[in-house]
């Protein structure tokens, strides 16, 4: 079977050998290894996540993948050792997933510093609330830590996906979402944003060519999960989002004596990417990335279906919505786990691993005792998903409207000014 | 056009299907007899440069004709009619051309489309930009970038003791300058060609790296003005003018498809023949050979002893029968090399007319070469020599050329 064909829905394949080599195939090419493919039921690319049983398994999808559990003794250890309470995110299991981030936590012990990585890729003007959850937790990150953060706005990437979309104008999706993602709070100080189509030059280009140099076209088609139909801008992508975890790629910050390690926060589909340059980067000479991976929030008409898409429009939560927006898409739209009759309810209860408005508040709602206890009374059928739902609309309903609020006094000046080649005298103070 | 341009194709299906030539950026090899350039000149939907062309250069540009144009080593183009009409009719062009920056040693056939195109810019009074692969050699060859970027500097000072007007001309190394508008120029390249068409057109193969993939681009922009704000800023539709050799064709080729796609000008191209090896016409010169080639570096003890003992000799074996029989000319590399570098077309005609009669021996024909070799080496030593660092860091100031059309 050829690369391409690993497109066909019907036939969903992911193989996955071992951590080393770091190709993620999507298709199997030896014989002995496709048995196993036909096993694997799981899809993961970059742009659509399916599960046919109607619910991620993500046990198997770390298994799979060969990246480890963040247990409790973990989440206990970043607390300690940041002194302050874990991230709700940690808390409730979103970032559930990590490579070598005990390594990081083993350095900053004893002083040593690393650096933290985020980025995304514009692809409309109005975010939804699944963009903000690693820009969420990056923040967290760099309070609790004290460490810098490079963002990368990959207007490149826009362009070379789209066809109907000009060069300027991804430059000003990528300010536009800018604004968004300084809006989530980030420290002036300690942060630089980027956007490729502007940064891509100098010593960022040079470290863009070497991990190319390192990565067949055969394993890059396999990584985005494209094919050869694809422009060779496309498959030639990968090493641009890897270079950003390769400190020498900011010379204004990081000075060629002190290079620290990268902890990139992001959500679990993208550890094939950063699967390669973990691969790449000691050949090249430098540390391996570490990273905290997310689950990812479910569609609001669940997890069967493919996740937030900015291009579908009812099933996601734009952070411009109204509240009357957010009422009627909740009310509307999200999976309820609960009976079909109120009778029935409060004789079964709700299920709740199907319920997309429970899902949504293990996310967002920041109160754990109110959370266990909305739970409980919801499964043993007490609560109803009128009630739920109201719960949650009003949690989000705050949410995005403190989104807003904050969105609204980020200036053109701001923007610039996180944007602007400087160095960040105290980035680790 | 198209039809023809997309000729690649089909002429890999006939290479394999004959074992035949190949030439493409990375490999130039003949069949028996050597390279057949009509044959190329089909296969790649190229025109071939006749007297009248010649002429039409001549007399646009007011002085003779460059010896590589008269003696047809410059044999093939794409639109260059085209280009001269609107030259003629006031609208100007400008130049580009480039070198992958390898090594340190250069042979006289890296020279020939620098040696050209100095002509050309003085002939039609036009800028000229020139690019330094040296990310392309990184990717290519067992090179660090900073090995590379150091080539490109030291490759930068023999070109510019060609004899660059100053006032005219950019030189660029990628490295150095990539970004920007340039970038975005490459992205634009780079969403109009899918692998498939990379893979037809240049031989890449699913083992290669991804660097080598997404260089196309890099070595197409050129050929647009807006990759050069500070040069050509407002004057999108300028038309370019690419002096190369024929084995660089595949990537000008793919440029021109893409041109119209994204709103500009299809480059114009002025193609030149290989220049052959001291052996013989089968292969180019090549760097990592040092007995097959000519270098800028060579003293005149060496010049002399490479012709005498490597040049490869369409005479008979013995004086008795060379007398008799003649010189074959169609294999005789001196006579080819004079070809290109004698100036002289009296003498030339003379020369050729005295071997192929068997009046003249090899040996004097080797003597008449080594002459005409070393003068030119000489020559280019004693301009090298006097190229500074600051020269080049002059040539490679990204500045405005306010005078670059005078």
């Amino acid at each position: 079977m050829e690369v391409g064909a690993q497109r066909e829905a019907t036939q969903p394949m992911l193989v996955v050998q071992e951590e080393t080599p770091p190709v993620v195939g999507v298709r199997a090419k030896d014989t002995e290894h496709e048995t196993e493919a036909a096993a694997v039921e799981l899809v993961v690319t970059q742009s659509e996540v399916l599960a046919p049983e109607g619910r991620m398994d993500y046990d198997k999808l770390v298994d799979l993948f060969g990246c480890q559990r963040i247990d409790a003794a973990l989440v206990h250890r970043i607390a300690r050792l940041t002194s302050r309470p874990p991230h709700r995110f940690l808390r409730r299991g979103v970032f559930f997933a990590h490579r070598d981030f005990n390594s990081v936590l083993d350095l900053h012990e004893a002083g040593e510093k690393f650096y933290l990585f985020t980025g995304m890729e514009p692809s409309s003007e109005a975010l939804h609330l699944s963009h903000l959850i690693p820009f969420m937790f990056t923040k967290y990150l760099q309070d609790a830590f004290k460490v810098p953060v490079v963002i990368q706005l990959c207007d490149d990437a826009s362009f070379l996906r789209n066809n109907n979309l000009t060069v300027a104008e991804c430059k000003r999706l990528a300010r536009e979402n800018a604004k968004d993602i300084i809006a989530c709070g980030f420290d002036i100080q300690r942060t630089f944003i980027f956007t490729n189509i502007s940064y891509t030059r100098g010593a960022f280009y040079e470290n863009i060519l070497e991990v190319a140099k390192r990565v067949t076209c055969e394993d890059s088609i396999g990584i985005i999960g494209g094919s050869q139909e694809d422009n060779i801008g496309i498959v030639g992508f990968p090493p641009v989002e890897a270079a950003p975890s390769l400190p020498s790629s900011f010379p204004h910050l990081f000075p060629r004596n002190d290079q620290p390690r990268c902890l990139i926060p992001c959500a679990i589909y993208r550890d094939p990417f950063f699967r390669m340059i973990r691969d790449v980067a000691p050949k090249i000479g430098f540390q391996k990335p570490s990273l905290i991976e997310s689950k990812i929030l479910p569609a609001l008409q669940g997890e069967e279906s493919s996740k937030m898409s900015a291009s579908n429009p009812n099933s996601a939560i734009y952070v411009t919505d109204s509240p009357k927006q957010i009422k009627t898409m909740v009310n509307k739209y999200a999976f309820s786990g609960g009976q079909s009759s109120v009778e029935l309810h409060r004789k079964l209860g709700a299920n709740l691993d199907v319920d997309v408005p429970i899902k949504y508040l293990e996310f967002f709602l920041e109160d754990d005792d109110e959370f266990e206890h909305i739970k409980k009374e919801y499964k043993d059928g007490r609560m109803l998903t009128g009630e739920v739902k109201q719960r949650l609309i009003a949690a989000i309903s705050e949410m995005v409207s403190r989104h807003q609020r904050a969105r609204a006094q980020v200036t053109e000046e701001m923007v610039d000014a996180f944007m602007e080649l400087r160095p960040l005298p105290n980035m680790f103070g | 056009m198209a039809a023809a341009e997309q000729g690649v194709d089909a002429a890999r299906k006939e290479e394999e299907e004959e074992e035949e030539q190949v030439v493409n950026p990375w490999e130039v090899s003949a069949g028996k007899g050597g390279i057949d350039y009509d044959k190329l000149v089909d296969q790649f939907g190229c025109q071939r440069i006749d007297d009248a062309l010649v002429g039409r250069i001549a007399r646009l540009t007011g002085r003779p004709p460059h010896c590589f144009l008269r003696r047809g080593l410059f044999f093939a183009h794409r639109d260059l009619n085209e280009l001269l009409d609107l030259y003629e009719k006031g609208e100007k062009f400008y130049l580009y051309t480039g070198r992958g920056p390898s090594s340190e040693a250069l042979h006289l056939g890296h020279l020939i489309p620098f040696m050209f195109t100095k002509y050309l810019q003085e002939a039609f009074k036009v800028p000229l930009v020139i690019q330094l692969t040296d990310d392309e050699k990184f990717l290519w060859k067992n090179l660090t970038i900073q090995e590379s970027k150091r080539l490109a500097r030291e490759n930068a000072k023999d070109i510019i003791a060609c004899g660059f007007d100053i006032e005219r001309t950019f030189i660029f190394s990628d490295f150095s300058f990539v970004g920007g508008a340039f970038y975005e120029n490459m992205m634009q390249v780079a969403r109009c060609v899918t692998m498939n068409k990379a893979i037809g057109i240049f031989g890449f193969n699913l083992e290669d790296h991804i660097g080598k993939v997404s260089f196309p681009p890099v070595q197409a922009v050129p050929s647009f003005p807006s990759s050069f704000p500070h040069l050509f800023a407002g004057k999108d539709q300028l038309r370019c003018l690419i002096p190369c050799a024929v084995d660089q064709d595949p990537y000008f080729r793919m440029t021109r498809d893409v041109a119209p796609r994204i709103g500009y000008q299809k480059p114009s191209l002025i193609e030149s023949r290989f220049f052959p090896a001291l052996q013989g016409e089968n292969t180019k010169m090549s760097a990592s050979d040092a007995n097959s080639a000519i270098y800028v570096t060579d003293s005149a003890k060496e010049i002399k002893t490479k012709v005498n003992k490597y040049a490869f000799s369409g005479g008979q074996d013995s004086i008795e029968l060379h007398r008799k029989l003649g010189a074959n000319l169609d294999v005789d590399v001196p006579i080819k090399y004079l070809n290109f570098f004698l100036e002289d077309d009296d003498e030339l005609a003379h020369i050729k007319k005295e071997y192929k009669e068997g009046r003249m021996l090899t040996g004097e024909v080797k003597q008449r070469l080594i002459a005409v070799l070393s003068e030119i080496v000489a020559r280019h030593q004693r301009a090298r020599s006097q190229v500074t660092e600051e020269m080049v860091d002059a040539f490679m100031a990204v500045r405005p050329l306010p005078n670059m059309f005078g």
